[in-house]
């Protein structure tokens, strides 16, 4: 089969058309400022929209991915919402000082302006790179769901235990954090970005029950009605799965996204790996992602890395045949690339090699 | 009310969640003259227990594990003044600590209730703990184990550091240092000399009181 396009081997890995190959996306959004200017901070590249899209318009250069996902970090809209956001020089920015010291504070949130802030940043850089890019590669815009942003802004243990002493408080915050991500969705619309990428932390076994995560943040009402909104506003929906033992029935069978990329970790009895994912059913409508090791990116060699790339092609091209799914899995990081100065550039193009070599598609 | 009753109140507190009524058994058990010790391993720890049992069973989730270690704490503020200087002093002593530029500490947390559910005298260092103070606490206090944690990969060498410090000071041999945290394995914990590396707290306070 002729080489196909970026945009033409995911578009027939969505619609199991034939693929020449699977495609691959190593999730590397952050590492790429070391291929800005000989290398930027990690301050500037999050506060400044045109080097956030420079990193991914180089990175694409350097590595040729299939796909372009805008993430920046999981404190932008926290820190847009009032919380501290500690921003070391090299580091992925966090939020240290949440906002909420009592039950009375989760009343006082207000949705932020948008187009200030880092919002604003993220927003513009990611239309700047889509212009770019979009006739090159699939990209996608990158939200935090609203319970993330909850439990950033607020801090996840004292959201964890108001769930159970406060939950009508908790509810009133996270409408106006389901208000925000309306804002930004229709803001990411503007962008020209193909899809739209959520992060829906807390959607894992080791955090919540389906119980929990049904109430507060599930289908009936916050993520359903945004996934929704997402595709109402042109975008294909996609999920990004931060944690071990998803909750793959509600985000993949139940939310019906266009593209899943699942974490890596194979330590957790439970969490399934790519070849039982797609067995078991979860490939047949929706193009999954993952799972190799991000650390391998900072501590393997490329040898070692090409040799986990090879092998995670031959376990999903098997597991895809058996079900008739040709081409559907994109061969990812399971998380993002780690967005360190020690990350070596030549194992992410590694990744892509083996993929273009092992990851070829007999039809 | 009985000595049976008292402790299983302590227990169904913790397991429930309900600190107003561990703090009330937790009374009763000093005015019926329980022992301290007692009233702790067999009510409020046993609670404990349940909980990390139905939490490794996927009965119970992250929030009633919270709620629980968050009662089993207002039992234990009543009742440790109680136990005698030399009960705890036989009590093996262990630290925890998320390392310096990492806030990240519900995982942490969760070790610390477990561990001191097992029996351990735990000191929590806190969350973003510069290396020095894990290094120079460790020998200083003389604890018998240490349990550091990251969530972020840059922060990941901090741990390295934590275990050359020990080196350097002539402490390491003294202390089992165990390390946990979503980037890290097995494999890490081997190549920068930490003693172990679990996926979840219940298996790393059980590795610990075996190992002691």
């Amino acid at each position: 089969m002729a080489e196909m396009s970026h945009i033409e081997r995911v578009m027939a890995a969505i619609t199991n058309a034939k693929g020449d190959r699977l495609s691959t996306y190593p999730i590397a959004c952050g590492v790429n400022r070391n291929l800005v200017n000989g290398g930027i901070t990690y301050r500037d590249w999050a506060h400044n929209s045109k080097l956030f899209a420079q990193a991914f318009i180089e990175g694409q250069k350097a590595y040729g991915f299939d796909y372009a996902i805008g993430l920046m970090d999981l404190s932008v809209m926290a820190g847009d919402l009032g919380a501290g956001v500690r921003m070391d020089e090299q580091n992925t920015p966090f939020v240290d000082k949440p906002v909420v010291k009592s039950v009375e504070d989760y009343e006082k949130f207000k949705v932020p302006d948008i187009k200030k802030g880092r919002s604003g940043v993220i927003l513009e850089g990611t239309k700047l790179f889509c212009d770019v890019l979009k006739t090159q590669v699939i990209t996608a815009g990158f939200l935090e769901g609203p319970l993330l942003a909850l439990t950033q802004v607020a801090g996840a243990e004292r959201v964890f235990m108001d769930m159970f002493t406060n939950p009508s408080a908790v509810h009133k915050a996270l409408a106006v954090m389901t208000a925000y991500d309306v804002e930004m969705v229709k803001g990411f619309a503007k962008t020209g970005c193909a899809g739209l990428c959520w992060d829906y932390l807390w959607g894992n076994y080791s955090c919540l029950g389906d119980k929990e995560y049904d109430e507060f943040e599930g289908q009936k009402k916050y993520a359903g009605d945004l996934n929704e909104l997402t595709t109402k506003e042109g975008m294909a929906f996609c999920i990004h799965n931060c944690a071990d033992l998803p909750h793959l029935d509600t985000q993949i069978k139940a939310f019906k996204p266009v593209i899943y990329s699942m974490a890596y970790y194979p330590l957790i009895p439970g969490s399934p790996s790519a070849k039982e994912t797609i067995e078991q059913g979860y490939a047949d409508n929706c193009l999954v992602g993952g799972q190799i090791d991000p650390q391998l990116f900072i501590r393997g060699s490329v040898e070692k890395i090409t040799q986990v790339t090879k092998d995670l092609c031959h376990e999903v091209k098997t597991a895809l045949c058996k079900r008739g799914l040709g081409s559907r899995y994109i061969i990812a990081s399971g998380c993002e690339v780690p967005p360190d100065v020690h990350t070596k550039k030549e194992n992410i193009k590694a990744v892509v090699d083996a993929t273009k070599k092992y990851g070829v598609v007999d039809w | 009310m009985s000595k049976e009753a008292i402790l299983n109140k302590l227990s169904d507190a913790v397991v429930g969640g309900k600190v107003d009524l561990a703090k009330e058994g937790a009374k009763e058990a000093l005015a019926a003259k329980i022992d301290a010790l007692d009233a702790i391993n067999n009510g409020l720890v046993k609670g404990m227990s349940i909980i990390g049992d139905k939490y490794a069973a996927r009965q119970v989730f992250l929030p009633q594990v919270l709620m629980s270690a968050h009662t089993m704490y207002a039992g234990l503020d009543l009742l440790l003044p109680a136990i005698p200087k030399s009960a705890m002093a036989s009590m093996k002593k262990a630290a925890t600590a998320v390392v310096e530029g990492d806030v990240h500490d519900i995982g942490k947390n969760i070790v610390k209730t477990m561990l001191t559910a097992g029996g351990f005298d735990v000191t929590d260092l806190g969350k973003d703990v510069p290396i020095s103070t894990i290094v120079s606490e460790t020998k200083a206090k003389k604890w018998d184990a240490l349990a550091l944690s990251t969530l972020m990969t840059p922060t990941m060498d901090g741990m390295k550091a934590a275990v050359d410090g020990l080196i350097e000071n002539g402490y390491r041999k003294n202390v089992k240092v165990c390390i946990g945290g979503a980037p890290t394995s097995p494999a890490f914990a081997k190549e920068i000399g930490a003693d172990h590396r679990d996926a979840n707290a219940q298996d790393c306070a059980a590795w610990l009181k075996e190992v002691f």
